[in-house]
Parts: structure tokens; C-alpha cells; sequence
């Protein structure tokens, strides 16, 4: 995405290079390029030839010269970036600031409820784990019911009867996790194959990638902890102990 | 070490399966419960190692009230007792090996020691051959035996076991109970519920009868 400062016509070279400083300090600021006036006209006369005449009769350079600023794509669905370009509309030396506001505004609405539906989703599935850790661990305790009587009547402490079923479900959690990053890859890789180019400004705002290394650990130790926590109430249900 | 005051346990209305059962057990000694089938034999261990509640009564073992532990400590009190279960009890899916040495790793006992432990108790029951077989593949008088080294392997406090030689030839019958005359003569108190009249005449110790839930006599006190 781009934002084009243009500046004012008395600009002086100090105005520009403190307002260049300011833009490239910005963290969602990822290139800036001068555009002088005289470029712009030259760029003017290759894209428009037909209106040639009209621009060499007017003897003057109507072009203002200007900033042009790439955005991190991030910068979409950032809050910073609309009263950032506010602030940089007021500075000495710019005229005005050509920026796609709307377009971002929407775009950010459209990402807060995409992360709403995530986050309504994932906390369902987190449930959903939950309980069917929960769920086989039960199982399991019931299949081992006489086996766990006689380890009681043995000697057995509850810490001793617990903790295989506790692994039990940190394993399965730990593989749920697994696995969801391995479907996550496989998707990431095959998804662009269907949609290709069609995705188009979607992609951009979508971003299709990998997790990072500790979000893809944190899933995977959040699995663990389900797992683990998903176990311990059913066993605290089904134990009695 | 075992007291029971007035223990009264009823499973269905309107049958006692134990009615004012009053008795003291004290350390060291060896008693045998005798009584014909259904009289209460079971019951009456099985409220001592508190697998069961009674429904009436107190029980102080070791100077504690039983029925006032709570469940997640009660391993404490199973751990100072060795127990043969009328019905064995074994984990079938487990060796025999595993089946005696449970009981010390429960313990955290390490594994050296507990291949030394388990050895030598399935050598006092002439098991040691088949130390590595599953007790599915064991015949009843075999599993009886593993059921009996589990519960000396660990030099327990007391020792309670329920038709111990239920299933055994009467030459070995003799030999674990030569086995429980040794094992009681180093301090452990006993306590064997048998029908075999023949093993308690030549043992002498202490009898209770028991008969429809009542102690109905005893002998050699
Ligand atoms: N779980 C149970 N539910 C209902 N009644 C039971 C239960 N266990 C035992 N009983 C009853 O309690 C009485 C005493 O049973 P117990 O098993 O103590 O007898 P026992 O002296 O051990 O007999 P045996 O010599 O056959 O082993 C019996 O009448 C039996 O029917
Ligand atoms: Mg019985």
C-alpha cells in the first residue's frame, strides 16, 4: 500500500528532509522515495502523451513535488497508521496527503471481526478439546476400574494412580496440537494452489503463512495443558479419590 | 494393633453379615477365623483393611481410627498390610514379576532391590520359575501363590489372608503356612480366615468362629 505526500512549493530542502526523517522513523514505514516535480511532469508526459501539448503550452510545472511511501502490509489493519497520516497532514511543508482512508477503515472493521470469529471459534474448539480429552481419559479409567482397585488395596497413593492417566491426556493433547500444525502446513502450502492470483488485495490482508516458532510451540504446550487439565477433571469426576 | 468394637455390617435388609463383632488382636499374634461358607469371614477382613465401611462400630488399627481417614491417605494404612485376597486379585495383564513387585514400586523402591525382593518371595512360594508368565497362564493353586508373595513381599505390619491354601495340596498348604509361622515370628501379626480344619488343628494358634455373622467362640486365648 501507498501513501503520496505532496509538498508545498516553498518547501525548503530542510522542511523535506525533516519531514523524510519523520516518515522513515515510522514503523510501518517500509521505503520512501522522493519524487521531484520535475520527474513527476516527465512521468506525466510518458503516461498521458495525448496531453503533451496541453502541459509544454502551459510553460510553468503544475506537478508538486512529493513523497511517495510504501506500507508494511501491516499497516492495513493497524490503529496507528489513520492518525499517524493525520499528524503528518499538519507538518510543515505538506501540502496534502493522497492515502486510501477508507479502504482502510474498512479493512480494519473487516479484520476485527475476523479476529472476533476466531477468537469465537478457537475457544469453542478449546472446549471441544477439552471435553473429549476429558472424555477418553474417563474411558480409560473405567476400562482400567479393577486395575485401579487392586493398585489401591496395594498401597498405591493417588499421585501414583493419577499420573499415567495425566500423561495420557498431556500426549494426547500434545498430538492434537501436532497435528493442527501439520494441517495448518499442508493447508498454508496447498490453499494458494486453488485460489492462485484470484486472491488477490485478499491475500494481502489474509496473509497466508506459517505460525511462528513460539506461537507454533505455544499452540502445541497449550494442547499439552488441555490435555493435562482435561484429564485431571475427569479424573477428580471419576475417581473419587 | 487391631481392635474392632461392636461391628455390625449389613449389605441388604434385613441379613447381618456381621453382627457385634467385638475382638483384640494384639501385635505378634497369629489368629485364624474358621466358620462354615457365607458366616463372614470375608466381610470381617475386608472391613479391616477398610475396603469396606461397617455399617456400625469402630476399628483401631495401629493405634488409629480407620474409618476416619480419608480416602486420599488410605494407602498409608494398606502399605503397613499384606493382604491375600479370596479372589487373588491379580493384574492380568501384567507378570507375575509385576504383579509381587507393584507393591514396592508403589513405594518408589528402586529396581535393583525389587528384583531382589520379588525374587526371593516368589522363591519362599516355589514360584521363581515362572517369575516372567502372565497369571492367566498360571493354574489356580500358581496365581494363589503370586497372590501370596505380594502380599509378604515387603515384610508388611500385618498380614491379613483370606483362604490363603483354598487351592493348594495340603503338602503345600502346610508349607505357606510354615511360611506365615516364620514370617509371624519375627513380630508380624496375622491373620488367616480358613476352613481347613486340619491346618488349624496342627497350627494352635488362636481361633474366632464365626458363625452367620456371629462370633460364636474362641479358642486358645
Ligand atoms: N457384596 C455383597 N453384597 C451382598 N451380600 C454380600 C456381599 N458379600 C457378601 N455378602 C453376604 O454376606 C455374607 C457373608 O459373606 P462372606 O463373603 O463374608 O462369607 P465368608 O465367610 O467369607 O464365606 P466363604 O467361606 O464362602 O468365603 C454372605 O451371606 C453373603 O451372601
Ligand atoms: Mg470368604
Amino acid at each position: 500500500m501507498i501513501a503520496v505526500f505532496f509538498l508545498s512549493k516553498d518547501t525548503s530542502q530542510k522542511e523535506l528532509n525533516s519531514v523524510e526523517q519523520t516518515l522513515k522513523k515510522f514503523h510501518l514505514v517500509t521505503n520512501v522515495r522522493f519524487i521531484s516535480s520535475e520527474q513527476a511532469l516527465k512521468k506525466f508526459k510518458v503516461d498521458f502523451p495525448e496531453l503533451r501539448q496541453i502541459i509544454d503550452n502551459l510553460k510553468i510545472n503544475p506537478f508538486p513535488s512529493s513523497l511517495e511511501v510504501s506500507l508494511s502490509e501491516k499497516a492495513l489493519t493497524s490503529n496507528e497508521i489513520l492518525g499517524f497520516i493525520d499528524e503528518m497532514r499538519n507538518m510543515k511543508g505538506v501540502e496534502d496527503v493522497q492515502f486510501n482512508r477508507d479502504w482502510v477503515e474498512k479493512m480494519q472493521s473487516f479484520s476485527k471481526l475476523t479476529k472476533a470469529i476466531g477468537l469465537f471459534l478457537g475457544g469453542i474448539l478449546i472446549l471441544a478439546s477439552f471435553f473429549i480429552i476429558s472424555n477418553v481419559i474417563k474411558l480409560s479409567v473405567f476400562a482400567r476400574k479393577d486395575e485401579i482397585e487392586i493398585l489401591r488395596l496395594v498401597g498405591a497413593s493417588n499421585t501414583f494412580i493419577k499420573t499415567p492417566f495425566l500423561l495420557e491426556g498431556i500426549v494426547l493433547g500434545i498430538c492434537g496440537g501436532s497435528l493442527s500444525l501439520l494441517f495448518l502446513f499442508l493447508l498454508v502450502k496447498i490453499f494458494p494452489f486453488y485460489l492462485g492470483s484470484s486472491l488477490g488485495v485478499l491475500n494481502e490482508l489474509i496473509n497466508f503463512r506459517y505460525l511462528t516458532l513460539s506461537q507454533s510451540l505455544s499452540l502445541v504446550g497449550g494442547g499439552a495443558f488441555i490435555g493435562f487439565s482435561g484429564s485431571l477433571s475427569s479424573l477428580s469426576r471419576f475417581l473419587k479419590i | 494393633m487391631i481392635e474392632l468394637y461392636h461391628i455390625w455390617k449389613q449389605y441388604q435388609k434385613p441379613h447381618w453379615a456381621l453382627s457385634d463383632i467385638t475382638l483384640k488382636i494384639r501385635k505378634g499374634d497369629f489368629h485364624f477365623i474358621t466358620g462354615p461358607s457365607g458366616s463372614g469371614k470375608t466381610t470381617l477382613l475386608r472391613i479391616v483393611y477398610r475396603e469396606l465401611f461397617p455399617t456400625l462400630g469402630q476399628i483401631i488399627i495401629d493405634g488409629r481410627n480407620t474409618l476416619r481417614i480419608p480416602e486420599h491417605r488410605i494407602y498409608k494404612l494398606r502399605r503397613i498390610m499384606g493382604i491375600v485376597f479370596q479372589d487373588f486379585r491379580l493384574l492380568f495383564h501384567r507378570r507375575v514379576f509385576d504383579n509381587v513387585g507393584t507393591v514396592l514400586q508403589v513405594l518408589g523402591t528402586p529396581q535393583k532391590e525389587i528384583r531382589r525382593k520379588v525374587f526371593n518371595a516368589l522363591r519362599m512360594v516355589n514360584l521363581q520359575h515362572k517369575m516372567w508368565e502372565y497369571p492367566s497362564r498360571l493354574s489356580y493353586g500358581e496365581q494363589q501363590r503370586v497372590a501370596i508373595a505380594r502380599a509378604v513381599v515387603n515384610n508388611p505390619k500385618i498380614i491379613l489372608a483370606d483362604e490363603p491354601t483354598g487351592n493348594l495340596d495340603p503338602e503345600l498348604a502346610f508349607e505357606i503356612m510354615g511360611l506365615f509361622k516364620e514370617i509371624n515370628k519375627q513380630g508380624t501379626t496375622i491373620i488367616v480366615a480358613t476352613h481347613d480344619r486340619e491346618l488349624i488343628r496342627h497350627f494352635g494358634y488362636k481361633i474366632l468362629f464365626l458363625q452367620k455373622g456371629k462370633l460364636i467362640g474362641k479358642e486358645g486365648f
